[in-house]
């Protein structure tokens, strides 16, 4: 089962349209005296429960914004109303 | 004289028996699949601990188990892996006879088609690897491919034409069902429980120690505990705050309708993304690409089919018209490195993690099993596993199997 997603720009579209961006985490730690460890640790450790979480999407075959929302990676949908705005 | 037929032979036994949950065993694994039930059997059948339950929330079987395209082989990147792979691979015809069950094991050679100078190269070298460790692989030509199998295009009019092929010989079919079946049958005859529907709420630790799980089947405590629950293990681990290099993704597969056997070898190729064998029914089975994003469905979409539809006829035009007859998708734990995190004393002292196996969690299970087990038993890491530790991502050593580290998708 495929799904859309809502591009802030376009509206809802088919999510093959659209790159995936990652979670939102924040601001990228500071550089100065980020230990490689943590560096590392930022770069590829994730916690992934089996709940909505905020998300980077990019508009990639369409208009190219990158935008926020909330999805929930345990039904692949995104979840109305608890993003930030954007849709 | 007339022969009285005898139909004991259709009275249905079962493998195994369900078994009362107790509130209490010595090690509890989390996932169902090949991996947790092939630890459990090691466990009781090598070590003598018994005293051991597999959770699994759906059905064994019901996650990358019962969903990967089956296929078994050891033409690995780098020693370590081939190594262990290797090991694997020769434990389908052992495992046959020790469990007692047929795991209709196809020994019938997979052949990888490079498409470029890159991928020829590559070639020569994983061919150089695995001879210098004793494992058969060799560099064939297009038309060598050909004679392998017929049905490939060797001309220049595909997109990617074939420059070179990897034959591994060693290589085959596993059928997956089967392995989970029989690891099973196995386990619970040396008193292993396997409690199915047993969906793990959260994880109750105290201080340094793991004391139990919470399940949809009341609360079971246990004095080690292993997290073998394949793409859900990011999940099952953010239950006790323990985050993970690894990214679930969808990976979706598909059959077609039963043709007469025409294709003798699994054949891959990185270029299409398809990998594909002829089933013992005569359908195509042939594996795609990956969703992009983390997941924990089990969704799969039209848009791979039609992918796989362009790629399979680009590289096999003999398949035009041949129809598609069902799809489906399971969960790949991709990790940046594409080598897997087999782990103990995680955190905690009893914690002991087995993930990570990303495309390779199918013909890597039983050996996991058995080393998983040796690690659980004894709580010291078998030399083999030295490669698999998960703070090599945090050091920056990466394990060799990719060229770069991975990237899924254009994050990170």
């Amino acid at each position: 089962m495929t799904f859309r997603l809502t591009c802030p720009v376009c509206g809802k579209r088919d999510v093959y349209e659209f790159t995936f961006g990652g979670q939102e985490r924040g601001p990228r730690p500071e550089q100065e005296e980020l230990s490689a460890e943590d560096h590392f640790r930022w770069m590829q450790f994730r916690m992934i429960p089996c709940e909505p979480q905020e998300e980077w999407w990019y508009h990639a075959q369409g208009c190219g914004v990158w935008f926020r929302t909330t999805r929930d990676p345990g039904t692949n949908l995104e979840v109305e109303g608890d993003g930030d705005g954007d849709e | 004289m007339t022969v009285k037929p005898s139909f004991n032979w259709l009275r249905l036994r079962r493998l195994w028996r369900p078994a009362p949950v107790r509130r209490h065993y010595d090690v509890v694994i989390i996932g169902g699949g090949i991996h947790g039930l092939a630890t459990a059997y090691y466990l009781a059948r090598a070590h003598g601990i018994r005293d051991v339950a597999v959770l699994e929330s759906h059905y064994i079987g019901f996650g990358g188990s019962g969903r990967n395209t089956a296929i078994v082989r050891a033409n690995q990147r780098t020693p370590e892996n081939v190594r262990l792979y290797d090991e694997g691979l020769k434990l389908w015809r052992t495992l046959t006879d020790e469990l007692d069950f047929n795991l209709m094991f196809f020994n019938c050679g997979t052949l990888m088609l490079g498409h470029s100078e890159a991928a020829v190269d590559g070639y020569r070298m994983l061919a150089s690897t695995h001879n210098l460790l004793g494992v058969k692989s060799e560099v064939l030509d297009p038309l060598q491919c050909a004679e392998l199998i017929p049905g490939l295009d060797i001309s220049d009019r595909p997109a990617f034409p074939i420059q070179a092929g990897l034959y591994h010989p060693p290589g085959g079919v596993v059928r997956h069902d089967a392995v989970v079946w029989g690891l099973a049958k196995g386990a619970a005859a040396h008193g292993v429980h396997i409690h199915q529907g047993c969906e793990v709420q959260g994880i109750d630790t105290d201080g340094s120690r793991v004391t139990g799980v919470r399940t949809s089947l009341g609360t079971i405590r246990c004095n080690r505990l292993g997290i073998m629950a394949g793409g859900y293990s990011t999940a099952v681990a953010a239950m006790v705050g323990i985050e993970l290099p690894i990214h679930p993704l969808t990976i979706q597969a598909m059959v077609t309708h039963p043709l007469k056997p025409f294709l003798h070898h699994v054949f891959s190729s990185g270029a299409y993304h398809v990998y594909a064998n002829q089933t013992l029914k005569g359908e195509i089975a042939t594996g795609a690409h990956m969703d992009p994003q983390v997941n924990y469905t089990n969704d799969a979409t039209a848009y791979y089919l039609k992918h796989q539809a362009e790629a399979l006829v680009d590289l096999m035009p003999v398949l035009r018209g041949v129809r598609f007859m069902r799809i489906w998708a399971g969960l790949a734990d991709m990790t940046p490195d594409m080598a897997p995190i087999m782990e103990g004393h995680l955190r905690y002292d009893d914690l002991y993690l087995d993930a990570g196996w990303g495309y390779f969690g199918f013909k890597s299970g039983p050996v996991a099993g058995k080393y998983m087990a040796d690690y659980m038993a004894t709580g010291e890491r078998p030399e083999i596993l030295e490669a698999f530790q998960l703070k090599r991502f945090l050091e920056g050593r990466y394990s060799g199997e990719t060229a770069a580290v991975m990237k899924y998708g254009h994050w990170d």
